[in-house]
């Protein structure tokens, strides 16, 4: 394709008519500053192509502010042997003339016979963009756009295939591209793109599942029915030859037959019972009978017994009356040897009383003696006391038959009040013997004699002595009496002792007697005292003194003499005292010992008497008239009773034998079990007579929708749709393959394009960088940029590269499809505008010379504003500014 | 002089899964008008029963249409119908019979031998023992019974039973059902009438398989007939006479396609079956595509021909020849491709069923868009 004219009118800033011609093959180069209108000349270039005439977004390219413009493009160029010319105006007059020779084409026609020529497309509406521009889009390089190849590629993408398809000639299949199209609609009626199934295939195969649902469920029916007719026929075989026999009334008869046998068993048990009641009864009975006659046995035994216990007590009394004499005898010593003491006490104390009258006479010796010296001092002062010596010689002249021992006294008035007080006792202690004797009749009490009636208490063993009849003796029973007794005595002979020394006849005359003595005393005592007052020097008390003591001398000398002189050992009077205490203590234990004796021997009496007295009571029963009978009878009872025993044990054992034979818990058993079976079968019967109903019914039911035949139908139906199915699987498989094979193919085809292209870029490449390589994808677009490094390679992809670098491959590449599109007799027209300006020198020359190299086989427009790098381009440069006023290139 | 009828395994009701539609429901119809043209056999033949040895129906529920249908065309025939059960229609507990009975389907000159006892036919001048079946199988031998039935003197002593012969039939019959092989002879039996076997089979002089009175399977055996039996007198040899009542006859052909002239040989073959006939055809080898479409073309004129025509061509790979690839003007890649699928048909992996599919359809299209092509089905591969 040779661009030979363009004309320009009304557009942008070319309101006057711009007309280049008479451009050449090879490189058309055109310079000029910025806005001198090379880039609106590319872009009315662009827009005679790719925009519809009709196109109301194309304002741009009306002159600045003229809105009524009609921007006109017409270009002439040469192809295939004809010359073309486009003549297109916009948006006022809106036109479109293709003349191709002698042909002539308008409107949209002429627009889509250039779009398949030169391999881009129309937008359906608004202004074309980078995406429609195909084949023209990667060959026409917009200002600063070269190193940009991927989007040109990719939008050149289809138009490159088909346009290198038909290039491929031989390789190529003619119906090709068509065949794919077929096989992907028919296979697009089956399957979608991912491969899943389309509705239609969709559909088949959903009625072919809901067939089989269908068909399984009918096929269970039928497998249903015949189970149950199976059963059903089970059924009636099992009636038939099981119910029809009526087993349970069988198993009844067994379970009466079982009862009966345990009534009778239950009968066995209750007189077994009964059996064991009475032997029970039995031999309790006999262990009252054993016991009676155990008893008996025991009587004897106790008889022995008590007759031992009675010869025992006997003994233990005669044992106690043998002893007896002892101590009576013991006693008698005991008294003996008191009676001895007293007497010993007694000379004790009358020795004791003449030693006292010796110191008495001895005594009033010496008063005498005193009084008599004193007498004849005192007759001096005898005639100063006249006066009161009268007086005083009536006082004194009683004075001493008044004088009495104080001590003495005190002494008498206490033995007296002791005997006192033992007679009391006596009294309270003594036996009492009341008698009334009959006149002129007597008897003795001890030593006295007592008639007529009266009273006596005897405190001393006492003989009574009854004229004509006897004697009695008579023991008090009290045990102190004997001892009151000796105290009495003791006491009045220590009371006569005192009298005879107080020289009086009674307590109450030595009382008087010292009361007396008293009173003289004073009486004397007070005169004297004023005698002594009277007579200071005391003739008178003196000569009353003298003539007293003369008295008192006489008294004295009679007191003298009515004492008896005694001489002799004096025996001591506490040893007298002690030996009788010892000898009364003496006595006193033999008489408690009697005492105690007479206890025991009474209390020995008692138990012989009891003991009698039970020998005599078992005695008299052993030896009772019936007790031998009753023995017996005993004895008879017993015999009869173990008899009985034997024999009720014998019919239980022999019955409990019988029962165990008969094994009651079975033979209940076997009742619950018959019965139970009786039920069961009758049940079981009853169950089965209602099921063989319920099947026949619902049997009868199934049978008449005609299960089988339905199902046949339905397999039938799914049998034609399971063909069905798996035609469309078959078919669906089959151009799934078909397509892929297919694609497979041409993708194979499309691989042995990039041969040629490759081919084309290393013509380039070596002029820029030897033994470099560019490599190019399956949908040949550039990828990987490979130059020798040192030793080895350096690989880089192309947008990684410096933007010279990409700029310089962008432009080689682009080249090559020219190439390539050449080859396949495809229009090639190549239009830079501005390229190459991030490229150095170095490389620039390179590129140069590629370009020149290219321009050989393509026609090349190439605008730059940089006019000195092009000078050796090898192509007469175009000033733009030139072409405008008017002149001619 | 007793004459009978004997026929067996009418399989009523079956449905055929295999056909079109069309086909089967004319197919299974044809089981129905057997019956008919049975019936006027006999009274053609003045028999005195007709036997029917077992599988009157083919299955126990059918609907009741059918059950209907069957009794009402035994009209033609006035005389006794002796229907035995077979493992198809047994005798269950509840049976298709009880259902017939049920319905009052049965005329009265119907005798259903539903329980293994002698029937005496006096003023007819036979006796029959029937073994039906009272269950689906039995590995019992049902006639056994037979030997020692006692029966009048002077009368005709006829078994009838269904199942398999000992020893005599293939083994893909089933072995349940067993009859012994001399059961006439122990059972003194003037005859025995046997069904199950589908075929026409001549057991022993006494014992004979009637065989289906209309074909269903592809058996080349002596099917579609029924048997016309005299009997001079009891201990008299029985005189059988086949007598053919099917409609349609169920051809299977087989055939291995070499070179060319091989398909017109296949053709005379074809042309040689019997019309309205039921036809399976199964064919391997090779066919160039010339021969293919030739072959496609021959069978669309045999299904109208014949009652049914079926064809298996899965063996059967598609063979493009240089000249057939030419005429497809199937250049380039496409040439490549049908090249690919020659190869994988026969291949073992891809599925070689799915290249050869693939094939026809590849061709088909070419042969639509070629210039010379002629106007033929394209996608009838199966």
């Amino acid at each position: 394709m040779k661009l030979t004219r363009l004309h320009l009118e009304q557009l942008k800033q070319f309101r006057q008519p711009l007309e280049i011609r008479d451009l050449t093959d090879g490189i058309n180069l055109f310079v000029g500053p910025n806005e001198s209108g090379k880039s609106t000349l590319v872009r009315a270039i662009r827009a005679a192509f790719f925009e519809r005439y009709k196109s109301s977004s194309v304002d741009d390219l009306q002159p600045w502010g003229d809105t009524s413009a009609t921007p006109e493009i017409e270009l002439e160029f040469d192809w295939q042997g004809e010359h073309w010319t486009l003549n297109k105006r916009f948006l006022g007059k809106k036109r479109c003339d293709l003349k191709v020779g002698r042909q002539h084409f308008s409107g949209e026609e002429a627009e889509e016979k250039l779009a398949e020529m030169l391999g881009y497309q129309f937008p359906k509406r608004g202004g074309s963009k980078a995406e429609h521009w195909g084949i023209p889009g990667l060959l026409w390089v917009e200002q600063g756009a070269v190193q940009d190849i991927q989007g040109p590629v990719n939008h050149a993408g289809e138009h490159l295939q088909s346009a290198l398809g038909q290039s491929l000639g031989e390789v190529a299949s003619s119906g090709g591209d068509e065949l794919i199209a077929r096989v992907e609609k028919e296979r697009a009626e089956l399957l979608t793109g991912t491969g899943k199934e389309t509705k239609k295939y969709k559909k088949v195969l959903e009625d072919y599942r809901h067939s089989q649902e269908r068909l399984d469920a009918l096929n269970q029916s039928v497998e249903q029915y015949r189970q149950q007719v199976d059963q059903l026929g089970v059924l009636i075989e099992q009636k038939q030859s099981i119910d029809a026999a009526r087993p349970w009334e069988e198993q009844r008869r067994k379970a009466d037959t079982a009862k009966s046998q345990l009534s009778e068993v239950q009968r066995w048990q209750s007189e077994q019972r009964q059996d064991q009641q009475a032997l029970d009864n039995c031999r309790q009975s006999q262990a009252v009978y054993r016991q009676q006659l155990k008893d008996f046995e025991n009587q004897q035994h106790q008889l022995t017994q008590r007759a031992e216990d009675k010869a025992k007590a006997e003994a233990q009394l005669q044992e106690c009356r043998d002893r007896r004499p002892q101590l009576e005898r013991r006693r008698a010593d005991a008294e003996q040897a008191y009676e001895q003491a007293r007497n010993r006490r007694e000379q004790a104390r009358h020795q004791a009383e003449q030693a006292r009258h010796q110191a008495e006479r001895a005594r009033l010796q010496q008063q005498i003696d005193q009084l008599a010296e004193r007498q004849s001092q005192q007759t001096d002062t005898l005639k100063q006391a006249t006066e009161l010596q009268e007086a005083l010689k009536a006082l004194q002249s009683q004075q001493p038959s008044k004088d009495i021992d104080q001590t003495a006294l005190a002494q008498l008035k206490r033995t007296e009040q002791a005997l006192a007080e033992l007679v009391i006792r006596q009294k309270a202690l003594a036996t009492r013997l009341n008698y009334e004797l009959e006149p002129e009749q007597s008897i003795t009490v001890g030593a006295e004699t007592v008639t007529g009636q009266g009273e006596t208490l005897l405190v001393e063993a006492t003989e009574l002595r009854i004229p004509g009849v006897g004697r009695l003796h008579i023991q008090p029973g009290g045990t102190d009496v004997a001892d009151l007794q000796r105290q009495q005595e003791a006491l009045q002979a220590e009371q006569s002792s005192l009298l005879r020394r107080l020289d009086v006849a009674s307590l109450e005359e030595g009382e008087q007697r010292a009361a007396e003595s008293q009173r003289l005393a004073q009486a004397i005592e007070r005169d004297q005292a004023r005698l002594d007052i009277l007579a200071p020097k005391g003739v008178d008390a003196l000569r009353s003194a003298a003539e007293q003591d003369d008295a008192r001398l006489e008294a004295l000398r009679e007191q003298l003499g009515k004492l008896p002189e005694v001489q002799g050992d004096v025996t001591s009077e506490e040893n007298a005292e002690a030996d009788l205490e010892a000898a009364r203590a003496e006595l006193k234990r033999a008489e408690d010992a009697l005492n105690q004796h007479q206890q025991q021997q009474g209390l020995a009496e008692q138990a012989s008497t009891n003991a009698n007295a039970e020998w005599d009571k078992l005695n008299a029963e052993l030896q009772a008239p019936d007790r031998k009978a009753r023995e017996e009878q005993a004895n008879k009872k017993l015999t009869e009773l173990k008899a009985r025993e034997h024999q009720l044990t014998a019919a239980i054992d022999a019955r409990q034998r019988q029962i165990d034979a008969a094994q009651p818990e079975l033979l209940e058993q076997d009742i619950e079990r018959f019965t139970a079976s009786a039920q069961a079968m009758e049940t079981q019967a009853r169950e089965r007579a209602q099921s063989i109903r319920d099947l026949q019914v619902r049997l009868e039911e199934q049978g008449a929708q005609g299960l089988e035949e339905k199902r046949d139908e339905e397999a039938q139906i799914n049998q034609r749709l399971a063909q069905r199915r798996d035609e469309l699987t078959r078919r669906a498989q089959a151009l799934d393959l078909l397509l892929n094979l297919l694609k497979d193919k041409r993708q194979a085809l499309t691989r042995q394009l990039q041969a040629p292209l490759q081919r084309h870029l290393n013509h380039y490449l070596k002029l820029l960088f030897p033994q470099a390589h560019l490599s190019v994808d399956e949908n040949l677009m550039p990828t990987t940029l490979t130059r020798p490094q040192g030793t080895g390679e350096e690989q880089g992809d192309l947008p990684s590269l410096s933007y010279g670098a990409r700029e310089q491959m962008g432009l080689i590449s682009r080249l090559a499809y020219a190439d390539l599109l050449r080859e396949a007799g495809k229009p090639t027209l190549i239009i830079l505008d501005d390229a190459l300006v991030h490229s150095d020198a170095q490389r620039l020359d390179q590129m140069k010379r590629i370009l020149y190299d290219a321009a050989r086989r393509h026609q090349v427009l190439l605008f730059s504003c940089h006019p000195e790098n092009w000078r050796d381009l090898g192509a007469t440069p175009r000033d733009l500014q030139t072409l405008r006023l008017g002149g001619r290139a | 002089m007793p004459r009978f009828l004997h026929t067996a395994d009418w399989q009523i009701g079956r449905q055929y899964n295999r056909f079109a539609e069309e086909d089967a429901s004319i197919l299974a119809d044809a089981r129905f008008t057997v019956i008919e043209r049975l019936a006027a056999l006999a009274t053609e033949q003045a028999v005195d029963a007709v036997l029917v040895a077992g599988d009157v129906f083919d299955a126990q529920t059918v609907s009741d249409r059918t059950i209907h249908r069957t009794f009402q065309a035994m009209a033609g025939f006035t005389g006794p119908w002796l229907l035995l059960p077979g493992n198809h229609d047994a005798a269950l507990a509840e049976s298709i019979w009880t259902r017939a009975q049920r319905l009052g389907a049965v005329p009265d000159n119907v005798d259903l031998l539903l329980t293994p006892e002698v029937r005496v036919y006096q003023n007819l001048g036979f006796v029959v023992l029937p073994a039906p079946l009272t269950q689906r199988q039995t590995y019992n031998d049902l006639t056994e019974w037979f030997d020692r039935a006692d029966t009048p003197e002077g009368l005709v002593r006829i078994g009838l039973a269904h199942g398999s012969v000992e020893g005599q039939l293939a083994e893909e019959i089933d072995s349940t059902n067993p009859i012994a092989a001399d059961r006439a002879a122990t059972a003194r039996l003037d005859y025995l009438a046997l069904g199950d076997w589908h075929g026409y089979k001549t057991i022993d002089a006494r014992t004979r398989y009637s065989g289906t009175p209309e074909q269903e399977r592809f058996k080349d055996n002596g099917a579609g007939q029924a048997l016309i039996v005299d009997i001079e007198q009891p201990g008299a040899e029985p005189q059988v006479q086949p007598h053919t009542t099917g409609q349609f006859q169920w051809i299977k052909h087989q055939s291995t396609l070499a070179v060319a002239s091989d398909i017109e040989r296949l053709m005379s073959e074809l042309d040689a079956l019997p019309p309205r006939s039921v036809v399976d055809l199964t064919l391997d080898g090779e066919v160039d595509l010339a021969g293919y479409q030739s072959l496609l073309q021959y069978f669309s004129a045999a299904e109208a021909r014949h009652r049914s025509f079926q064809t298996h061509l899965s063996g059967l790979n598609l063979v493009p020849t240089e000249d057939d690839i030419a005429a497809l003007h199937a250049d380039g890649y496409v040439g490549e491709v049908i090249g690919e699928l020659r190869e994988r048909q026969e291949g073992q992996g891809d599925d070689p069923d799915t290249a050869r599919t693939a094939l026809a359809i590849l061709t088909g299209m070419l042969r639509d868009t070629s210039p010379v092509a002629e106007n033929e089905q394209p996608e009838s591969a199966q």
